[in-house]
């Protein structure tokens, strides 16, 4: 089974939740689920609307196609009545009228197979005296319609309203009402799915939720950040987990330069410490990542990209930022910018970002975009933690104790801390302080409160014990430790690999980065199927960049084509930097939408 | 009680002859021995400009930032570890220009750090500037025909955005600007101190026959706003102190 569900309407009429509702309700049933929004920059009024789609398989792309289309206002018929599967079903107001003969595709003609189901919700919202609560009616019936029984409804709202239960029995009472209303046969039956592939406890999250439950799980003490869209659920998440847990600080100062200068401090003083914004605030955090640079701060920032410049479309998507995040800051410094691509990758890599942030001591930026952050999926945690064992072949730290194959599992991270020297005697200093820059593959500090460790954390040019100098001989000794920085990283990351096609000499290869990821693998999947020869390389790690690697494929690929979210193909120049290959045949968007399969695929065929 | 030469660093200043920050500095140091706070628990958080140096030359555990950015980050040092003794510096162009919105926030966070901000109404290492604190008028090299701005009131400006502790000190004065450190290092909250303090390259002369100092703090956050407002001399001392409350 795979099941496109699309509810629509304005803002404020409950969709966020009636989705939530539904993909709860389907995650009972056995099944996989994956959502995404799209929805503007308002609090009331709009046109919104929440893609649910439903498979055996675990999927987190969008289709094209609409199977189901749950509809609260007129303009959600307008927009996708043309989408609309030859067998789909309405299920909508009865106040909102649906006319075929015009803005309607060949899918979806009067004489198609096309379900409209009218549900009178203000009749019924009066029988029940409520004044909101429309759509847990139309989930009642869409349930009926479905056949899902409707104690897996009951269930799912006890569920959501863990938190407040009196909001339970009048829910479930318009439930019962929608549901109730639907007679006859169900149109589709759907059967509790066995054979699924989750594990027993399945879980939601979206990729916000991801990053900052990887956070916690990485031993976050200290979380700085000033609302932004697409990652503002990162602050909301943490501020509640730190209500549970006294040790974490969570904080929304003033501004993003407070943001990133909070956590550069608690970050010296020895705490975990996190920011997140979006390309505007990230904008004002820039002089900071300098000094984290420089002074060889650990910090991890969480770089959730919208559809910009300026404020641009703060609701929509983009790959807009990936230059930014690449050269920020003046001068040469190291960080570091993974770009995960998959909700589930937004847990690996913030883990791996902790870890590289804290052993190295420098920032690193974790890319998403609005399309990761603020969709949610279906996960299998025991999936995640395979994922969580890296490689770690620079060993030069004595307070840890690596196990002998020079793999490190991520998810004991809490427990290990790393660069940190906790005593220190008198021979060690110099004119009596503590070295605490010394060295060109050893990067070991004292923390504030340590005995004898006094040094300067210094954003001015320093010497060994940070002590301010404007000495050429030093200054070059400096520059070179802070730069061997990513000559090390770079042995730590994990390998590239190709997907679909592996025989890349009579293959289309795609190249891509972040969200688009799974749409492609998707995409790439259906035309594996339908006999094409095309491979598909998604680039995570932007810098440090595995030059060799990438451009071994690149050179075997008999055809490339390159799918970015933005303009200019940002990965197309780093790759042409790095590589000296230029990939000229691009599929750019940046109208704020994100790719669908079909979309993909169609552009696709014409290249194979 | 500790000693001041265990602060004591073999680096030799580099601020110009007669600089007031030479001053600032024995004052920190002999309030951080007469508190009997060691080396390895303070932190001495500063940003950008001559002032910011200082805590390159005393032995304890030392960050120095950004512009402006002083704030943040010593409050967040507070926050991670609120065993140290984290005292933010800043200066009249770092404290009330680049970072005047840090200085409000921090007022109103009332985290428990000192903050002492060397005014001395010029931008010294970039030669001579008017800064935020200039009289109006003030002639320099970016104001030929004198200053246009107002001077900022820097504690008019704490008064009104919640500091639980305003004081003033004056460089010149070492004995009660180390008293005044003691207070506001002991104070539970955020302990705002401007100091007076004159640039020998730069400045002009400090008006000292202005100077009165406050018997007691005004016992009413309205009262010491009246007096910060309007005041013809150069009042020093503790204007206003309240407990924090939990």
């Amino acid at each position: 089974m795979d099941l496109t569900i699309k509810i629509g309407g304005e803002a404020g009429f409950g969709l966020a939740f009636a989705t939530d509702m539904l993909a709860r309700v389907f995650l009972k049933l056995g099944y996989h689920i994956y959502s995404s929004k799209d929805y503007a920059s308002q609090i009331r009024g709009g046109h919104n609307y929440h893609n649910l789609r439903v498979s055996d398989k675990d999927v987190a792309a969008d289709r094209q196609q609409v199977d189901c289309l749950l509809a609260f206002d007129q303009e959600t018929i307008k927009q996708h009545l043309h989408f609309i599967s030859p067998k789909g079903i309405i299920i909508m107001d009865d106040n909102l009228k649906i006319d075929f003969g015009c803005n309607v595709g060949a899918s979806a003609q009067l004489n198609s197979e096309v379900k409209v189901i009218m549900i009178p919700l203000k009749k019924m919202e009066d029988e029940l005296k409520e004044k909101r609560i429309r759509n847990s009616i139309l989930i009642g019936a869409f349930c009926k319609y479905f056949n899902i029984p409707f104690h897996i409804l009951e269930e799912s709202f006890k569920d959501i309203f863990k938190e407040k239960p009196q909001h339970i029995e009048r829910n479930i009472l318009a439930a019962r009402k929608g549901y109730d209303i639907v007679t006859g046969q169900p149109i589709y039956p759907i059967e509790v799915n066995h054979d699924h592939h989750l594990n027993k406890k399945p879980d939601i999250f979206s990729g916000n939720q991801a990053i900052a439950k990887a956070a916690v799980r990485a031993g976050l003490l200290f979380h700085a950040q000033y609302p932004m869209t697409p990652v503002s659920e990162i602050l909301h998440y943490l501020s509640l987990e730190a209500v549970k847990n006294p040790e974490l600080v969570v904080l929304q100062p003033e501004d993003e330069i407070a943001v990133i200068n909070f956590a550069l401090g608690a970050s010296f003083a020895g705490a975990r410490s996190m920011v997140a914004t979006s390309g505007g605030g990230f904008a004002l955090m820039v002089e900071s990542i300098g000094l984290a640079g420089m002074a060889e701060i650990p910090v991890v920032i969480i770089l959730g990209q919208r559809a910009g410049p300026s404020t641009g479309m703060p609701t929509k998507n983009e790959q807009g930022d990936l230059n930014f995040a690449l050269y920020s800051g003046s001068g040469d410094f190291s960080h570091v910018v993974i770009a995960p691509a998959s909700i589930e990758e937004c847990y690996i890599e913030t883990m791996r970002a902790f870890y590289l942030a804290e052993k190295y001591q420098l920032p690193v930026i974790v890319l998403v975009d609005k399309q990761l952050t603020e969709s949610f999926k279906s996960i299998n945690i025991d999936e995640i933690n395979q994922h969580l064992i890296t490689s770690q072949t620079v060993d030069f730290n004595s307070t840890v104790s690596p196990n002998n194959t020079g793999q490190f599992n991520l998810s004991n991270l809490k427990e290990q801390r790393f660069g940190i020297k906790n005593e220190v005697v008198a021979s060690e200093l110099q004119n009596g302080l503590y070295p605490r820059y010394d060295g060109l593959e050893k990067y070991e500090r004292t923390l504030p409160g340590t005995i004898l460790g006094m040094h300067t954390c210094a954003g001015d040019e320093h010497d060994e014990i940070g002590e301010i100098t404007e000495d050429p001989e030093i200054r070059i000794r400096m520059m070179k430790r802070r730069m061997n920085k990513l000559n090390l990283i770079v042995q730590e990351l994990p390998s590239v690999s190709v997907y679909g096609n592996k025989d890349l000499q009579n293959s289309l290869l795609v190249v891509s980065w972040g969200s688009n990821n799974i749409t492609i693998r998707e995409a790439v999947d259906i035309l594996q199927h339908e006999g094409k020869k095309i491979s598909f390389l998604n680039i995570k790690y932007l810098k440090p960049f595995l030059v060799e690697e990438v451009k071994n494929i690149l050179n075997q690929a008999e055809k490339l084509v390159l799918i970015e979210s933005n303009y200019t193909s940002q990965l197309g120049g780093l790759i042409s930097s790095k590589t000296c290959i230029e990939i000229k045949d691009t599929i750019l968007r940046y109208d704020g939408k994100t790719f669908t399969v079909d979309e993909i695929c169609a552009e696709l065929r014409k290249r194979c | 009680m500790g000693e001041m030469s265990d602060f004591q660093r073999s680096e030799v200043p580099n601020w110009c002859p007669g600089c007031g920050d030479y001053a600032i500095m024995g004052a920190v140091k002999k309030a951080l021995a007469e508190l009997d706070i060691k080396p390895h628990q303070a932190v001495l958080a500063s940003g950008v400009g001559c002032f910011a140096k200082l805590p390159y030359w005393v032995k304890v555990y030392g960050f120095v930032g950004l512009h402006g950015r002083t704030l943040p980050v010593a409050q967040g040092i507070k926050l991670a570890n609120p065993k140290l003794k984290v005292i933010a510096f800043g200066g009249d162009g770092d404290g009330y220009g680049e970072g005047g919105n840090h200085f409000i926030h921090a007022c109103r966070r009332n985290i428990n750090i000192p903050y002492f901000v060397h005014n001395n109404e010029v931008f010294g290492l970039t030669t001579g500037q008017y800064s935020p604190t200039a009289e109006k008028g003030t002639k320099s090299k970016s104001s030929p025909k004198g200053s246009v701005e107002s001077p900022v009131n820097p504690l008019a400006l704490a008064l009104s955005s919640g500091a639980t502790f305003v004081a003033r000190a004056y460089a010149g004065h070492l004995k009660e600007m180390v008293q005044i450190m003691k207070q506001a290092i002991l104070h539970e909250g955020f302990a705002f101190v401007d100091i007076v303090q004159a640039c020998p390259s730069f400045g002009k002369t400090i008006p000292v026959d202005k100077m009165v100092y406050l018997t007691s703090p005004f016992l009413s956050r309205g009262k010491a706003l009246e007096k910060v407002v309007d005041d013809d001399k150069i009042t020093l001392g503790v204007f206003y102190q309240e407990k924090k409350e939990e």
